[in-house]
């Protein structure tokens, strides 16, 4: 009952994300996002246009490196909502994890489940989304929030490499109470989606995501 | 009554609607490439098709079938919903991909 009120507190205070998290029926989609603080590696498969099942690993650690976590995960995917508009797309995203993690601020390996939502609008032009994800484990509960928002340099077509601009805004429980801001250079490409940037500390981000 | 037969005849073999006709969709919530690769990957995959071809600026999807072919529009029309978008409206045109592509390239 807890973990849920948890879960359900963190939705309503955050609010950040990535592009769809999924790929097309039939597809496999490989996503990686490496800072030094959150290293996260998916691999996921769509069974039906909404639905897709995968395996992620996340890691996380603090700045000092005094505290670091590692949990592995099935994970289900699934597009609750899409508005289709002339113009735009929205969406809403659930995201579940379930299996183990290990530390090295707590002892052997717990059972952990990672609920999550992301919201997204986005046009040829504009892009707005947020993302709330808690891990929780045994006597350990970690949220990550974040939110971004961005404009692309040109409107771009089909076959066209398009440059967007985006910030985010990012709090990690586990690392910081304050939220860390990343400008990045985001580069999509037909089946290529790749972000680069530092946040305002200089450490670089890179994340990339990739269907087949 | 013999000329206007053959001047008939010639006009049939002549006419645009004598070559290929492809099938013209507009659809909704198609705003980017990443995100809309599943409609030519999965319409590319069908046995009557030739080419395909996305417009995100116009919001267009253009399918034209092999010589001799007939496309399976409602198999299209559900392949594109598969991919998550929504058809607005379907045209038949008696242009191929590269002309369709030409013209809306020049409409930008």
């Amino acid at each position: 009952m807890k973990l849920w009120l948890v879960f359900t507190v963190s939705l309503f205070v955050s609010l950040t994300a990535k592009a769809a998290p999924m790929g097309f029926k039939d597809s496999w989609m490989t996503m990686g996002d490496f800072s030094k603080t959150f290293r996260e590696q998916t691999v996921n498969y769509a069974l039906t246009p909404r639905d897709a099942i995968g395996i992620t690993s996340v890691y996380m650690q603090t700045n000092n490196y005094s505290q670091s976590q590692l949990n592995n995960e099935l994970t289900y995917t699934r597009l609750v909502k899409r508005w289709n508009m002339p113009e735009a797309q929205a969406n809403i995203w659930f995201f579940g994890g379930v299996g183990e993690t290990t530390g090295n601020y707590f002892s052997g390996t717990k059972a952990t489940v990672s609920p999550g939502v992301q919201a997204d609008y986005e046009t040829t032009r504009l892009y707005v989304s947020a993302n709330a994800r808690i891990y929780v484990a045994d006597g350990i509960t970690n949220n990550v929030v974040s939110a971004r928002a961005g404009f692309s340099f040109y409107e771009a077509n089909y076959d066209e490499t398009q440059p967007w601009l985006i910030v985010e805004a990012r709090r990690m429980s586990m690392v910081s109470t304050q939220y860390e801001v990343t400008p990045m250079l985001r580069l999509i490409h037909n089946r290529f989606f790749v972000e680069a940037g530092a946040n305002l500390h200089g450490q670089p981000r890179l994340s990339f995501m990739y269907v087949y | 009554m013999k000329k206007i037969f053959i001047a008939t005849l010639l006009a049939a073999f002549l006419s645009p609607a004598f070559a290929v006709t492809s099938m013209k969709a507009t659809v909704n919530g198609m705003v980017c490439a990443f995100c809309a690769q599943g409609i030519e990957k999965r319409i590319s995959k069908m046995p009557a098709t030739k080419a395909v071809y996305v417009d995100l600026k116009k919001k267009t999807v253009v399918v034209e079938p092999k010589e001799g072919m007939v496309l399976d529009q409602k198999a299209i029309l559900e392949e594109v919903k598969d991919a998550g978008y929504d058809v607005v409206k379907v045209e038949s045109v008696s242009k191929s991909v590269a002309e369709l592509k030409a013209e809306l390239a020049g409409d930008k």
